[in-house]
């Protein structure tokens, strides 16, 4: 059973990244077609109005130009106002990526020392990292579990359920921290590094889920940043990931609740459908017991009653005595089994003489148990 | 010292000593990449002047176009060749896409260009994300049973270790085990199919994506004639999921062996049995609902109701 709902899960995951690639396919491939024909038609035109450049010396450079980028070199512009990658400002921002596993990616390094020193720092700093997420998570927690203390001891007065104020202290939490996290520094992020709203709230995801593609880098821009930029946003990814790892454990709490929820009233289900079962065969096996006891009593009285007028009359029994056997019986079945109305038909027999073992309740028409939908005991036959 | 201004003092301590971990990053960093960083550049000076010495375009004309270039390069598209090549969002690379949104690595080689397609990834790694981890949980959950309680009951019991000793003998196999299997063999063949990676490039490559940093500075898949493109995009998927759900069983095993050796008490860490109880995933717990379900009897004639006198 439970490798068959790891199994499940797993095909689970599978579909959902298939459903995830189908619909960035359908967005993604129209406009990335729209650039790849823009960008060939700006070097074809290029290419015509500079006649005395050729395509190979073209794609050459542009290569190169290329390669150079990606270690950080820009060719465009006076190459001598240009900042490094590499100093002190940047560097300790790209080891902040390395350890927090973003990785935008937009530094990297090239040189074969750099890629093992790389390696060996990451592996050192990524569970150090790990730890000061967790301190500051926990005084995070501590600094907001306070607040919310405060403000449950107030609601408390108004008398609301426990769930409702668990409920409110979530939502409390999420919106306090969406804004304080994400909101405020995107709107920060839009004027300073002039993204739009759409872009800053992208960088933003992107970047403190640790994803971290590099496409949008904050403090990676030709801009003039004042000093305290970089650090700044370095000590935001740093309290935003805290929080962003509390708000991702919440949503996986959910999906973990819903998914017991889930099995839990599935489980209801079936106990319900268990017990409903039990139920309608109890009163089946019940009625048809009590059936068969009525129509053996029948035949009793009958019998005896036949004896009776037989012995008084001399005679067979007649034909209004056949008749009256059935009613009884019938009103016995149509009163025990679901209360419908008592259909007497004609008037009211006269108590049938009992039954041999002298039980009451056997007799159908006893006044106490007409109108009563309720199964007969039936342990006294046996 | 009380204990709370004790954690207060310890969380100060590791981000000083955090602070100070990334600015000696950042020195040797700094120290390693900015000679060769300088050498580039006045290469591509005088490769530009060159190339303008030869030819009737000025500077800023083909400054312009080489921004234009480079922008469409920084989303995959590509202008050498007539740019012929592979499309970035057919369904294998897209599935690639998304596989590094959920799993966090985030390359950045393909990004979403339009706006819908930013809006998309956001949601979809704001749901996919925390639901990887819980998957992954779970199959590592599993994969503990046999790769970690099994070997160290074999040890414990069969080869009569200390706890502690056979704690530290299992994870030194399991590391050495790890490495070889998910770094150095990978690394082995990613060489071989990459042409122009080198064994260091492969293992690179490897302990960057396994720590989910992703840089993106090497994607497999990405030549311009891959043979089997799709089919080597899935596999390296696959590899990618597999060896992360490998790097969290390590994980794991290594808080166990911390916890035995007393590290996690000592930092006031939650330790493994507190984390593995909280976390323990739903499919354990249904289990023992279920039979407990079953062993409920059913049958009418045990149900009290039915003989009870007092209705």
């Amino acid at each position: 059973m439970r490798w068959k709902t790891v199994s499940g899960i797993f095909g689970l995951v599978v579909a959902v990244l298939i459903l995830g690639a189908t619909v960035f396919r359908a967005l993604e491939q129209p406009h990335e077609t729209a650039q790849k024909l823009a960008i060939l038609e700006e070097k074809l035109s290029f290419l015509v109005e500079h006649p005395c450049v050729n395509a190979t010396e073209l794609e050459d450079l542009v290569k190169q130009v290329v390669l150079a980028i990606r270690a950080g070199v820009n060719p465009s512009g006076n190459p001598s106002n240009q900042t490094s990658l590499w100093d002190l400002s940047s560097s300790f921002f790209f080891a902040g990526t390395v350890i927090t596993t973003i990785g935008f990616g937009n530094i990297s390094p090239h040189t074969e020392g750099g890629r093992i020193f790389c390696i060996i720092y990451a592996l050192l700093g990524i569970p150090l990292f790990g730890f000061l997420l967790a301190g500051v998570g926990d005084q995070l927690g501590t600094i907001f579990g306070k607040g919310i203390t405060r403000v449950e001891k107030m609601i408390v007065k108004w008398n609301v359920s426990q769930t409702k104020i668990r409920v409110i202290s979530t939502v409390v939490f999420i919106l306090f921290g969406c804004l304080l996290f994400v909101s405020l520094p995107a709107a920060i992020f839009q004027y300073i590094e002039g993204w739009s709203t759409l872009e800053s709230l992208y960088f933003v995801v992107i970047t403190l889920s640790t994803i971290g593609f590099g496409d949008f880098v904050a403090g990676g821009s030709e801009i003039e940043y004042q000093e305290y930029y970089k650090p700044m946003v370095w000590f935001w990814i740093l309290v935003g990931l805290a929080y962003f790892a509390a708000v991702l454990s919440m949503i996986g709490d959910w999906f973990r609740v819903i998914s017991k929820k889930t099995k839990e009233e599935v489980g209801e289900f079936r106990a319900h459908a268990a017990e409903w079962t039990a139920n309608v065969s109890a009163e089946f096996n019940a009625t048809r017991r009590r059936l068969s006891v009525d129509v053996y009593d029948r035949f009793q009285r009958a019998a005896s009653f036949k004896r009776k007028l037989s012995s008084e009359m001399g005679g067979p029994g007649g034909g209004p005595l056949d008749m009256s056997p059935v009613s009884p019986g019938k009103r016995t079945l149509s009163v025990s089994l679901g209360g419908d109305e008592y259909e007497g038909g004609g008037p009211h027999q006269p108590p049938l003489s009992l039954a041999r073992n002298g039980s009451l309740f056997l007799n159908g028409l006893s006044p106490d148990y007409v109108h009563r939908r309720d199964i007969p005991i039936i342990e006294h036959l046996k | 010292m009380s204990p709370l201004i004790r954690t207060c003092v310890l969380v100060a301590g590791i981000v000083i000593f955090y602070i100070a971990y990334l600015l000696l990053g950042a020195l040797v960093f700094s120290y390693i990449e900015g000679p060769v960083e300088e050498t580039l550049r006045t290469d591509l000076t005088s490769l530009k002047q060159q190339f303008l010495n030869q030819s009737c375009i000025n500077a800023s004309q083909l400054d312009v176009f080489l921004e234009r270039v480079l922008k469409a390069n920084k989303y995959g598209v590509s202008v050498l060749r007539n740019g012929s090549g592979h499309s970035n969002w057919d369904l294998a690379s897209s599935l690639f896409f998304a596989n590094t949104l959920v799993t966090t690595v985030g390359y950045g080689h393909t990004t979403p260009l339009s706006d819908v397609g930013k809006a998309f990834s956001i949601i979809y790694a704001l749901l996919g994300v925390p639901f990887t981890m819980m998957v992954l949980a779970a199959c590592v959950h599993r994969l503990m049973h046999v790769l970690t309680y099994g070997p160290l009951k074999v040890l414990q019991d069969h080869a009569g270790l200390q706890p502690r000793l056979a704690s530290t003998v299992h994870f030194g196999l399991l590391l050495i085990l790890v490495v070889l299997s998910f770094f150095a063999v990978p690394a082995l063949v990613f060489s071989t199919i990459e042409g122009n990676w080198s064994f260091l490039d492969g293992f690179y490559f490897c302990f960057i994506s396994l720590c989910t940093i992703g840089l993106g500075d090497f994607v497999p898949a990405e030549q311009p004639r891959q043979e089997y493109r799709a089919l080597y995009k899935i596999a390296v998927m696959v590899y990618l999921f597999v060896g992360l759900m490998v790097m969290f069983l390590v994980l794991r095993t290594f808080h166990r062996l911390a916890d035995v050796h007393g590290l996690t008490a000592f930092f006031h860490l939650p330790s493994y049995d507190d984390l593995a109880e909280d976390r323990e995933p739903i499919v354990e717990k249904a289990e023992k609902e279920d039979t407990r379900e079953t062993t409920k009897p059913l049958d009418p004639s045990s149900q009290v109701s039915y003989n009870s006198f007092g209705r």
